[in-house]
């Protein structure tokens, strides 16, 4: 039962482009490189199952589209890199600035136990932004990036009465996917507000410098509002039904209309998925322009944890080309802080990269989060677990209830499984909201490991092996 | 919700409830479920409303099932493999035959 990972100079956790491009650019430079990851085969959410669409199923690769196409580059390049590759592996436990080394707990096929990198780097990636409306449990309801996930993974394709729903890059990719799939949405709500005349003027400087995806871009839109049942300027988005989603009502300059669907598919945006930094310890700060937490970064990569960096959109949403130019950096700096332990910043930032931030600053300013999902309804459900409402929220906070972390006590309000996941954001906004201040101030909850499910019997389990694991340590260090 | 998949060259025959279905080898639990047209996975622990996937990358704890001699898993992490048997999770109120609220009362 001994399955001993390698000692390694360096464990990426996250096989998106992130994480894969740093750890290539280690390994290859001769870095002892092992990458984790949960899922099954490397690529993360953007490339998710890319190796297997271009060996079962080339037909797909076009209506994919060639963003994704361009993933199977970085794999071929991962799988010839010599790093060591885990798939499966959940990371329960970083530990703490406090222990005396760096250690990572995981499972892997039911079994946990620890791996001891000299450096940590987080390639977490994002997650899609809390969606809190009145029917979001329901069955019927998911987020638009889990259906490109089932589409990609497993072409799984929605019936024709599916309605997309919310604002963002991703919405309208989805759809164009749709269509190349022979799919026409019922309709597309989108429930930003009208382009400003800022966002207006910083898409046109990422015009000039990212054209090809400004382009790109404005044919998605195009082919919503033209081929399409795109609905603009759409507010109070409702899920309908009893055991099972049945219909979607929503508002237009005051009229409510109603649709009938069984798939109602949600998007706001993406935020770093950050529970593994801050379980970790790392400082982090709430972005205002972003609307979202993330990790404090210095150089490329660097956080307040000298011996752990954090790249991609893990640490700023950025999307894929980003994650991959921000990948070689991060492993620049990781080399050279694994020969003298001396933090060096790299600060010099390619014209590539700057160009990207500009198309990313238009993002921002056009696609803001949705104001309906932000601070919703008293009567609406937040924490998805423990069925804690808006309104539950701001008594307590008028209460004097100062913090989410203090919140748990009175709500239980994120005690479930997901750990916050789904409503972290949503309090820290609501609790802000009531106390006038800033959602900095509020701060988020205080995430703990193990921040994936463990049992007491893996637990128990690992203890021999962690034993077994120091002998053969010990005597390959007096032999 | 989504398409009813009909063919597969590398299928997989699982079982939901007691009730046989086929998946894509490589599929997740989840998707071979909602391939196969089921769309409760499970009922929440609070008041019992039915859930089914979310986020489908781990994150929402939505799509917990129970699989023989495996126990509680993501069922968007989990591959689905070739007789596994899959059920809903055992509900608090089903088992007990009361409120797991009314008895945290007491």
């Amino acid at each position: 039962m001994t399955t001993q990972l390698p000692l390694c100079d360096v464990a990426v956790i996250g096989a998106g482009p992130a994480g894969l491009t740093a750890a290539c650019e280690l390994a290859e430079s001769g870095r002892n490189v092992v990458v984790l990851d949960e899922q099954g085969a490397p690529g993360g959410q953007i490339y998710k199952g890319v190796e297997k669409v271009f060996a079962d199923r080339p037909q797909d690769i076009g209506p994919l589209g060639r963003e994704y196409a361009a993933g199977k580059a970085l794999m071929s390049r991962f799988r010839q890199s010599g790093a060591h590759y885990q798939p499966g592996v959940s990371v329960w436990q970083i530990t703490s600035d406090q222990e005396p080394e760096l250690a990572l707990g995981l499972i892997e096929n039911g079994l946990a136990r620890m791996l001891y990198p000299k450096h940590l780097i987080l390639a977490t990636g994002a997650m899609e932004r809390p969606t809190p409306f009145e029917g979001w449990t329901l069955p019927g309801v998911m987020t638009v990036g889990a259906a490109q996930t089932l589409l990609k993974s497993s072409r799984l394709l929605p019936e024709d009465d599916v309605v997309l729903a919310g604002t963002g890059p991703l919405l309208y990719l989805y759809a164009m996917q749709l269509k190349k799939f022979g799919i026409r949405p019922q309709a597309i709500l989108d429930t930003g507000p009208p382009l400003s005349l800022r966002a207006s003027l910083l898409g046109l400087r990422a015009l000039m410098t990212c054209p090809k995806a400004m382009f790109q871009g404005m044919r998605w839109l195009w082919s919503a509002a033209v081929k399409m049942n795109l609905i603009r300027g759409v507010d109070l988005l409702k899920a309908q039904g009893e055991n099972h989603l049945r219909s979607v009502s929503f508002e237009v300059g005051g009229h409510r209309h109603e649709l009938s669907t069984s798939l109602l598919l949600v998007h706001d945006g993406v935020i770093p998925n950050t529970w593994l930094s801050m379980s970790a310890g790392i400082k982090h700060h709430f972005n205002e322009i972003q609307d979202c937490w993330v990790p404090q970064i210095q150089g490329a990569g660097l956080t307040s944890r000298d011996c752990i960096s954090i790249v991609g959109d893990a640490a700023s949403i950025g999307g894929a080309e980003v994650a991959m130019l921000q990948g070689e950096r991060v492993a620049r700096e990781v080399d050279a802080y694994l020969e003298d332990h001396q933090r060096s910043e790299t600060l010099i930032e390619s014209w590539v990269l700057r160009r990207q931030r500009w198309m990313r600053s238009f993002i921002d300013e056009a696609f803001p989060s949705t104001a309906q999902f932000q601070l919703p309804e008293n009567d609406i459900v937040v924490c998805r677990c423990e069925e804690v409402t808006a309104g539950e929220i701001r008594t307590v906070t008028e209460r004097g209830c100062m913090g989410p972390n203090q919140g748990k006590a009175f709500t239980r309000c994120g005690m479930g499984p997901c750990m916050g996941r789904k409503c972290g954001l949503t309090v820290s906004r609501l609790m802000a909201q009531v106390r006038g201040v800033s959602v900095q101030e509020v701060g988020h909850y205080r995430i703990r490991s193990p921040i994936r499910p463990i049992t007491v019997g893996q637990l128990a389990d690992m203890e021999s092996s962690l034993n077994g694991d120091n002998q053969s340590l010990l005597s390959a260090d007096s032999s | 919700m989504f398409r009813l998949r009909t063919n597969s060259t590398d299928p997989v025959t699982f079982s939901f409830e007691g009730h046989e279905f086929t998946a894509s080898r490589g599929d997740t639990v989840a998707a071979a479920l909602l391939g196969s047209g089921v769309f409760i996975f499970r009922n929440s622990a609070v008041s019992s409303t039915p859930r089914a996937p979310f986020c489908m990358i781990g994150n929402c704890y939505e799509c917990f099932v129970q699989v023989e001699a495996m126990g509680i898993v993501q069922a968007c992490l989990t591959e689905v493999t070739e007789g596994m048997q899959i059920t809903k999770l055992s509900n608090s109120i089903d088992e007990h035959g009361m409120d797991i609220k009314e008895v945290s009362k007491e």
